[in-house]
């Protein structure tokens, strides 16, 4: 009986004390969802990008220009780290939460195929895509994805260095298989890291060389059989392909630190410290490399060169190229603002705007785009990168665009990491990219 | 603690084990001092218990359920019924998956309550700067695993890495190797770091185990001319059963689902060498391009069983349940 | 070789204790110099980093936490990280010593049954859940907000804390209880004014614990709040680390200020821990 009422009164108070904490604590963000009628639309956009300046940039000076010219439209731009952007959209898109424009690369076209993504047929300008970019992002005859960012993977060099070996590219730029394997034996005995790739944190950059090589050997219509697990990698081919790669591997190519070097400490190993002789990588090498040396950019003055990647005898296709979309933006099909979104969306579709990418970012666009008209300190990077473009037949889109789940898995674990670190041999590699892989 | 079973429900036959647990679970209750009223039990359980059913244990049932279906989308979930089961049985990196996390559910408790305890005497029996050591010897307990793994990725770092400075300074160079890349050795460069992390705090419970035993009994065996080994296995180490038992179960949870430490390190690790369960999991509800869910619930619903078949083994191997008198 | 002077007994005990000292040292090291290392690297840029990584800061870049506080809004991720993990232990503690105490004092029906709920839901990976519990956030109106960060957070630790203190729970003495109770105290004054102090060190123990994992906890924290105001602390810090050149002078700054307020609990708590430890046994 003496209990009760103290216990009474201490449970009222806990209670009121636990009701005024639950108020602090959803306060702030119920101010900012309450309901307005006659408000703006707002629309969501999630970009990656935080730490590239450049495209970063870009990305706001289109926003800043849409919200100006449509007032009734409102932005709300955020830019998150590729890796948490995913984790939490892919558990919101689920329930209806998603932000109604993100950021996506064409490898997750699964978004696609579930039926999480608008088409934007509608929405955007077609005709101001390009037609390769396009493609990558069709499923079923609609367009899913705005291609802002596209790529070439191209195999950058040191020039001075290379001259320093006593060897210089010939005039095509496209060494043969001897003329290779010659350089990087010699690179090795001079104690200069012939390849810099580093796969710490990425599933795919320790395959560069060797896809590259396999799309030279096969052609692009046999390389796509064996993306599509129609081909196997016991095919003669490709098994001599990887055999001269191991070759190489065997001969030093790789840096020791490999397997643990992160993505951008790999730019940082090619440019400066400790300084390799060739990078075979993607042209978006700009946004990390063309920045101050103080935020981990190319030293001034760095002789940078571009080779073509070395073909083997008897390759079928030795002028063909990747070329691939990389981030683009898509609409949620469960927005609720996508009048809003699809205006910002088809703004950013112009040819203007595709142009103003290449200069202000120095990398291709599959938005179609004027080259001729650019400006700025880079135009001689610029230049050179066209030029080993000139007369290239493009393959349209990397291995991880075509693999998915075991196949993906066991090609980032296997052609990425453990086959160039030197922990496979041919045959073993050959028969688990089979297993994972051969369509059935 | 053996409670006596009414008369009534008492069988002829000595009920086997389920069957004694079961009794056990839903015994009416004994002496009046540990009665007490309905709303006072609720009062005290309802909180807990309410956030546990919403938060937990509703998204846990989901989980279950979904094991049985291949989830694309909320709308389109298609009945397979036991066929995710059937596809683990035969899935290898899953397979892969439960040798690493067993091989480090076994090895590293062991270890970890190990050098927690014999931290945790050293302090207790006095060493110089017992306050400062405490601190220091528990701050790997306090940097969160972002901190953690990433320090020790410098530290396994192959050019300029602690390790591999040390390994060339003493003359060793031909040791250094890329730790973390390496298939053969990236696991037990994982475990190590996870138990530095760790000792700290297996150190802190058993020093406030020790602290809270009767000095008489510790006095006493001193005076019988007891050495320190036999002091260690036959007194300190049953008293302080419950304690370490208790360490050791958590430590063995702690193992079977680890999962940031890896994911921040290796990310599964050359050639699978450190994926865990709790990594593959995440990877196939998150990273692998099909969206399913299902297949990573089922995944999530075997080792549920397995963890819990493991611990309510261990409590019925070892638990005592006395309670201290004295 | 000529005899020792000193006793063969003392001799041994010299070595072992010079033995044990080394060991010590050893661990000391192994334990503290990661840490110190980063302290280190907190106050250097990333050139002089990347130029010589073991060496100590000649010069003390202190501006560089002026810099991440400011600069990177960390201020703002530190208040949110205050509020949501203070109020998330706190709860979480009051909760789980109130069940805690009824599983352990009382017996009732369905006593182990509750118990093994309770404590099975440990067993289950985080990772799994996210999903089925980002849906119930957004059904009861509590996606992106602190409130349901806290709950999630007091359902995270929750069977963790219940296990811990019903195991030291289990084992306080019942003649306590019986005194009290002859005393005339009611349940609850029971729980309130015995079990709670006595229960001191294990409590304390689970908030320091709780504490570590909660403030450092991210996977919920990405995916459970996407308002840039709103984020916590961890967020703050992977901001550094994004695929970009690895600032690893601004990382270990960022990770310095983060562990800054761990150590305060810590310190704070663990003298409660040493009090209730050196206290004694419970008489």
């Amino acid at each position: 009986m003496p209990t009760i009422r103290p216990l009474l009164l201490r449970g009222t108070l806990a209670v009121l004390s636990g009701a005024f904490c639950c108020a602090t604590l959803s306060l702030p963000a119920s101010a900012q969802g309450a309901g307005k009628a006659t408000e703006p639309q707002t629309v969501t956009m999630w970009s990656h990008w935080p730490d590239e300046a450049a495209k970063r940039g870009f990305v706001e000076e289109r926003v800043k220009r849409f919200e100006a010219t449509n007032t009734q439209c409102k932005v709300n731009l955020q830019f998150i780290q590729k890796s948490d952007l995913y984790a939490s959209v892919k558990t919101s898109v689920r329930t209806g939460q998603a932000p109604d424009i993100f950021w996506l690369e064409p490898d997750e076209i699964a978004f696609a195929k579930s039926g999480y993504l608008e088409p934007l047929d509608s929405h955007i300008e077609l005709k101001n895509l390009e037609d390769w970019a396009r493609s990558e992002w069709t499923v079923n005859g609609k367009v899913y994805g705005l291609p802002v960012e596209a790529y070439t993977v191209e195999l950058y060099y040191n020039k001075d260095l290379i001259k320093k070996l006593g060897m210089e590219p010939p005039a095509s730029m496209q060494m043969t298989q001897a003329q290779f394997t010659e350089l990087v034996k010699k690179a090795a005995a001079a104690g200069i890291t012939p390849l810099a790739n580093g796969v710490g944190d990425r599933p795919y950059p320790g395959a560069y060389f060797l896809q590259e090589v396999l799309l030279r050997k096969l052609g692009p219509d046999d390389y796509k059989l064996l993306l599509t697990g129609k081909l196997s990698f016991t095919d003669p081919r490709v098994i001599e392909a990887m055999t001269w790669v191991k070759q190489l591997v065997d001969a030093g190519a790789y840096p020791k630190s490999f397997s643990t070097m992160k993505l951008g400490e790999s730019h940082y190993y090619f440019h400066t410290n400790p300084g390799a002789l060739m990078f075979p990588i993607a042209s978006w090498y700009t946004g990390r490399a063309f920045v101050a040396p103080e935020k981990g950019g190319q030293p001034k003055g760095f002789p940078l060169g571009i080779m073509k990647y070395p073909a083997l005898e008897n390759s079928k296709c030795p002028e063909c190229k990747t070329l691939a979309v990389g981030g683009s933006y898509v609409m949620y099909s469960r927005s609720k603002n996508k009048e809003c979104a699809g205006k910002l969306l088809n703004s950013i579709a112009t040819v203007e705007n595709g142009t103003r990418w290449l200069e202000e970012v120095l990398l291709q666009t599959g938005i179609r785009s004027d080259a001729n008209r650019m400006q700025g300190i880079w135009v001689l990077y610029f230049k050179e990168l066209q030029e080993r473009s000139k007369g290239a037949k493009f393959f349209v889109g990397t291995p991880l665009h075509y693999l998915s789940g075991k196949c993906a898995d066991t090609f980032s674990q296997v052609l990425n990491r453990a086959f160039p670190a030197g922990q496979m041999s041919v045959q073993d590699a050959a028969t688990q990219m089979d297993a994972a892989c051969k369509a059935s | 603690m053996t409670q006596p079973l009414p008369l009534a429900l008492a069988p002829a036959v000595p009920p086997s084990g389920l069957r004694r647990q079961l009794d056990r679970w839903f015994a009416p209750p004994e002496a009046d001092s540990r009665r007490t009223t309905w709303p006072a039990l609720m009062l005290f359980l309802a909180p807990a218990l309410i956030i546990y059913a919403a938060l937990t244990a509703y998204p846990v049932v989901r989980t279950f359920y979904n094991s049985f279906f291949t989830i694309a989308d909320i709308e389109s979930a298609k009945f397979v019924g036991l066929a995710h089961f059937a596809e683990l049985a035969r899935d290898k990196t899953f397979w892969a998956a439960v040798r690493n996390t067993a091989i480090w559910s076994a090895v590293a408790p062991l270890l970890d309550v190990a050098t927690g305890l014999l931290l945790a005497l050293c302090l207790y029996a006095g060493v110089p700067f017992a306050r400062f050591l405490r601190v220091a010897w528990f701050t790997p307990v306090l940097l969160s695993y972002v901190v953690v793994g990433i320090m020790w990725v410098w530290i396994y770092n192959y050019d300029w890495g602690v390790v591999n400075a040390m390994l060339r300074s003493v003359g060793l160079g031909s040791w250094a190797r890329s730790w973390l890349g390496d298939p053969n050795f990236a696991l037990a460069a994982l475990m190590i770091t996870h138990a530095w992390k760790w000792a700290g705090f297996n150190m802190v419970v058993c020093l406030a185990a020790l602290h809270s035993l009767p000095s008489e009994v510790l006095e006493a065996s001193e005076l019988d001319n007891c050495g320190w080994w036999d002091k260690l296995v036959h007194i300190i180490v049953p008293m302080l059963w419950p304690t370490l038992l208790n360490l050791y179960i958590l430590a063995f949870i702690g193992k079977m689902k680890v999962f940031d430490l890896v994911w921040i390190m290796t990310e599964g690790g050359p050639l699978w060498s450190t994926e865990t369960v709790s990594t593959y999991v995440y990877k196939r509800a998150f990273n692998w391009n099909t969206f399913d869910l299902g297949y990573p619930s089922a995944i999530a619903v075997v080792w549920f069983v397995v963890v819990v078949g493991f611990v309510v083994l261990f409590n019925l191997l070892f638990r005592r349940r006395e309670r201290l008198e004295y | 070789m000529t005899p020792s002077a000193l006793p063969a007994g003392l001799l041994t005990r010299w070595l072992r204790q010079g033995g044990l000292m080394a060991i010590i040292v050893l661990y000391t090291l192994y334990s503290a110099l990661p840490f110190v290392w980063v302290g280190a690297m907190s106050l250097r840029t990333t050139l002089e980093i990347s130029a010589s990584h073991f060496a100590w800061p000649d010069v003390y870049h202190w501006e560089k936490y002026r810099i991440a506080w400011v600069d990177s809004n960390f201020a703002q991720y530190f208040w949110n990280s205050t509020l949501v993990v203070g109020a998330a232990v706190a709860i979480v503690t009051l909760f789980g010593a109130a069940a805690a105490h009824c599983l352990a004092r009382y017996n009732f029906r369905g006593n182990r049954l509750v118990y093994f709920i309770l404590f099975s839901s440990i067993v289950f990976p985080p990772q799994i859940i996210l999903i089925s519990l980002f849906q119930v956030l957004v059904e009861y109106n509590l996606y992106n907000t602190r409130l349901g960060l806290v709950l999630v957070y007091v359902g995270l630790q929750l069977p963790l804390t219940v296990y811990l203190l019903e195991g030291f729970f289990s084992r306080i003495p019942q003649d306590l209880f019986d005194a009290a109770k002859i005393d005339g105290y009611g349940d609850f004054e029971i729980f309130w004014r015995i079990v709670l102090p006595v229960g001191m060190p294990a409590i304390a123990t689970t908030v320091i614990l709780n504490f570590i994992q909660l403030w450092n906890e991210f996977l919920f924290a990405v995916v459970l709040v996407s308002e840039p105001g709103l984020r916590t602390l961890p967020i703050g810090i992977r901001a550094y680390m994004g695929d970009y050149f690895q600032d690893i002078g601004m990382i270990a700054t960022g990770m310095m200020i983060a562990v800054i307020p761990v150590v305060i609990v810590y310190a704070f708590f663990s003298e409660k821990l040493i009090q209730g430890m050196t206290a004694g046994a419970v008489k």
